[in-house]
């Protein structure tokens, strides 16, 4: 039993601690990699465009750029944690979008439900969620089965409640929300970061939070302590559903527009984010605080490669070595062998 | 005697094939720690089973604290307050020591929100600290701590969960706690134990029967599902244990031992000095034409890792093997197969056969090379292929299209047979060939293994029970701890008695 002593010392130690160190530590816990990263890519690129990336005004850019992917990350990556898969978020985000556009003041319907879109665009998004779960859990599906599935079948939906078209937004409000800021910090960022606020106080501090990472690291044992682990996997489909949907609003808003294409192409940038950001796809691991990482350094590395001028089809080609990279540095594949 | 607090009646259990247990009576007394010992296949595992309800007795009748228990799984047994720790803990690696011990439980913390982390880490303290592990961070993953610092918090969990249950004296069943833990580590489990014992009934399940005899106020023995003896403390030392283990009658013609041929003088096999970190080192031998060896050894002895890496599935460290007097290069499955090399592994119906494939696409599996005519494959090479193996092999099957997942176990591993047979391999590994196999199909196998010996195969084989072993070979080496501790001569007409061979594998 050596090296308990300095697995214990730990713990009384950290009350006592100045509360800037306790900060950083808390800051940091399972995301040194991921802050390493960011903090690479941004001084590449700030040497690469000698400081106009790390202006203020284009680090008020990538924030801007970054809230909605964040969002969506937010959403994808508790269904990772519990070892499960989504794949149907761009057909949910495009249904969510084609029926909010008709509902805002519109030059197509007559309705203008004004802000109760929002709790209509949530009904929808969470019961593409809810019904994923339920396929999930009682008909005993493979997730990644169940959501490809709800992503055919939402997609279909959007493009026959939207007919194809494009629909635009004719209420302001949306519009200055979506891009707006509060003392130069875009608005949309601070969403973003008001889901991850109740996610992660959520994963840390409740017992559905560790009920989460439970499934993610035993489903069979999870049960046997007695946890439902169907009722937690459906509710967690669900919020990932709702999500989904606060994006898709935004998504609209940020567009004034919408069509059945809106969620188009989000969905691997996403995944990409969460890999990115050191959540484990086996499960378990990573939370959260990973999925914002992940979406940063994602956005970040997208928006020096434009400030550089990189051609867009390099740049796919970049992401997809900066993911394979990511996952092989940072996350500790000790850990994942013992996962599962 | 003190309070009895569970008793099995008369308990029955038969699977296919086996009779577990055939009318055991057992039972555990109050503040007691009861020594369970029996070979592999003496029933003790059925036994923990049916006690943690994990399965139901067939007949019999099983009480706990009085009351007739029906218990639907291990949670529903641990309400009752009886419960397993696993050799390597059952519990969750990413989660926290306070999250694990708590799981499922968190609302006796109060029904708030959120969780009050402080309050349970503070109770989790106290919890480590009652088994020992004071030292131990509530807060460190459990991936990352010891084996046996998870053994002693799942006895944690088991103890928290009881006083939650409000159970009284619970028991705790604990299977082969010692195999993974150091000497010192032991020493302190048996404390541990000691101390335990005035809160709590111990079962402990163990291979060491020293330390059964050292730690047991009682000790039951079973064998062939049946109890043999209830020894209370200082009734029996290790050798008398070991008799009551394996009996004494040896069915003279059990295993064919007429049948036995002497092997031939021609070394097939001869592995030099193989070296597995940690598993097992210094393992030589030679195997002779037609000889059969039998491989004696509990689990962990490093019998099976020796046996992965003669089939290449596993590479070894260091050490030579050679084939026919080539030195052969074992560094996956391939090479093995290339060199002659046959593995029937234990779990036919998984690792031996592609189940989804029909008997003929099994039997060819390694041999579609010699089925060609250019780039394709000839339908007529490969019916006359299995068709001939199929009859040499005396395969049961409605045709050669069959598939293989519909076929008896027994037919199946005549499948995997038949497929190395094809191959030419001139060394069969029979992993466990009689597992799950009834009697008369187990005759057949003997017969068949015979038959292959006498054609000039040589066989080395692992066995369900030591008489299996005496019985079906020329010779056996008795692995314990990674090495080889002894070779044992069993000709046909001079068998060594299993009382005299299991000292040197316990």
């Amino acid at each position: 039993m050596d090296g308990l002593a300095a697995a214990a010392s730990t713990a009384p130690r950290a009350a006592t601690r100045p509360l800037a160190s306790r900060l950083l530590s808390f800051a940091s816990k399972g995301t040194r990699g991921q802050i390493v990263a960011l903090a690479i890519v941004m001084l590449i690129f700030a040497i690469g465009t000698a400081g106009t990336s790390v202006s203020l005004k284009n680090l008020q850019t990538i924030l801007s750029l970054a809230g909605i992917p964040m969002i969506i990350c937010l959403a994808i990556h508790q269904v990772v944690v519990i070892g499960a898969m989504d794949l149907s978020t761009e057909g949910v985000i495009s249904l969510a979008a084609v029926t909010s556009g008709f509902l805002i003041k519109n030059p197509f319907t007559a309705y203008d439900i004004g802000f109760w879109v929002i709790p209509v665009a949530i009904l929808i998004g969470g019961s593409a969620g809810l019904v994923n779960g339920l396929i999930n859990t009682k008909i005993r599906m493979p997730s990644f089965i169940a959501t490809l599935g709800m992503w055919w079948v939402t997609q279909g939906l959007a493009v026959i409640i939207g007919k194809g078209n494009a629909v635009k937004m004719l209420d302001q409000r949306f519009q200055n929300i979506a891009n707006g800021d509060v003392m130069g910090i875009p608005v949309t960022i601070l969403i973003a970061l008001g889901v991850f606020a109740i996610l992660f106080v959520v994963q840390r501090r409740t017992r559905f939070g560790r009920y989460l990472y439970a499934i993610g690291g035993d489903e069979t044992l999870a049960r046997q302590a007695g946890i439902k682990v169907d009722r937690v996997k459906v509710i967690v489909f669900t919020i990932t559903g709702c999500i989904y949907a606060l994006a898709s609003i935004l998504l609209v808003a940020r567009l004034a527009s919408s069509n059945p294409r809106t969620g188009k192409d989000l969905m691997f940038p996403a995944m990409t984010a969460v890999a990115v950001g050191g959540v484990s796809l086996s499960g378990g691991v990573g939370g959260a605080l990973n999925a914002v990482f992940g979406a940063l350094i994602v956005t970040a590395l997208n928006n020096g490669m434009v400030l550089m001028k990189v051609s867009p089809y390099l740049q796919n080609a970049v992401n997809g070595i900066v993911l394979i990279a990511a996952v092989a540095v940072t996350i500790d594949r000790k850990k994942i062998g013992i996962i599962k | 005697m003190g309070e009895t607090i569970l008793e099995l009646k008369r308990a029955k259990k038969a699977f296919p094939g086996v009779t577990a247990l055939d009318g055991v009576d057992f039972r555990v007394e109050r503040n007691e720690i009861l020594g369970l010992v029996g070979e592999n296949g003496a029933g003790k595992s059925t036994l923990m089973k049916i006690l943690i309800g994990l399965q139901t007795v067939d007949e019999g009748e099983y009480f706990l604290r009085g009351e007739r228990a029906a218990l639907d799984g291990p949670s529903a047994a641990i309400r009752k307050g009886i419960g397993m720790v696993f050799q390597e803990g059952c519990m969750i690696p990413n989660l926290s020591v306070m999250d694990n011990l708590f799981l499922g439980n968190e609302d006796s913390f109060g029904r708030g929100p959120l969780m009050p982390v402080k309050a349970m880490a503070q109770a989790a303290r106290g919890e480590l600290e009652a088994v020992g592990l004071g030292r131990l961070n509530p807060k460190s993953t459990v991936g990352d701590i010891s084996s046996a610092e998870k053994q002693m918090l799942e006895i944690a969990r088991l103890l928290w969960l009881s006083r939650l249950y409000g159970v009284d004296n619970p028991i705790l069943i604990l299977d082969e706690p010692t195999t993974v833990l150091q000497e010192s580590e032991v020493e302190r489990l048996f404390s541990i134990l000691g101390a335990l014992k005035a809160r709590a009934s111990i079962v402990f399940i163990s291979h060491r029967l020293e330390e059964v005899v050292q730690l047991s106020d009682r000790i039951v023995v079973l064998k062939d599902g049946r109890l043999m003896a209830d020894l209370g403390r200082g009734q029996a030392d290790v050798k008398a244990i070991e008799r009551l283990m394996v009996g004494h009658e040896l069915a003279v013609e059990h295993y064919r031992e007429s049948m036995q041929t002497d092997c031939g003088s021609e070394v097939v096999l001869c592995v030099k000095e193989l070296r597995l970190g940690g598993r097992f080192e210094d393992f030589s031998m030679d195997l002779h034409r037609g000889e059969i060896v039998s491989l004696v050894g509990l689990m962990g002895s490093g019998k099976e890792e020796v046996c992965r890496c003669l089939g290449g599935s596993e590479v070894p460290d260091s050490g030579s093997i050679a084939v026919h007097g080539k030195p052969a290069r074992f560094a996956s499955p391939k090479n093995a197969i290339d060199a002659g090399i046959g593995i029937v592994p234990i779990d036919r119906r998984n690792d031996g056969l592609a189940t989804s494939l029909d008997v003929m696409s099994n039997i060819n599996l390694l041999i579609l090379d010699r089925m060609r005519s250019g780039p394709f494959l000839k339908p007529a090479l490969e019916k006359a292929s299995a068709r001939r193996w199929v009859e040499e092999c005396l395969i049961k099957t409605p045709s050669l299209q069959t598939s293989c997942s519909t076929l008896s176990g027994g037919n199946q591993q005549k499948v995997v047979i038949a497929k190395w047979l094809a191959a030419e391999a001139a060394i069969l590994v029979l992993d466990h060939p009689t597992r799950g196999i009834d009697v008369g199909a187990k005759d057949e196998i003997y017969r068949r293994i015979r038959a292959l010996a006498a054609a000039g195969l040589s066989i080395i084989i692992m066995c369900d029970t030591l008489e299996e072993d005496i019985g079906l070979s020329n010779r056996m080496i008795v692995m314990k701890d990674g090495r080889i501790v002894r070779e044992i001569p069993c000709p046909k007409d001079a068998k060594p008695a299993p009382v005299a061979v299991i000292g040197y594998i316990v």
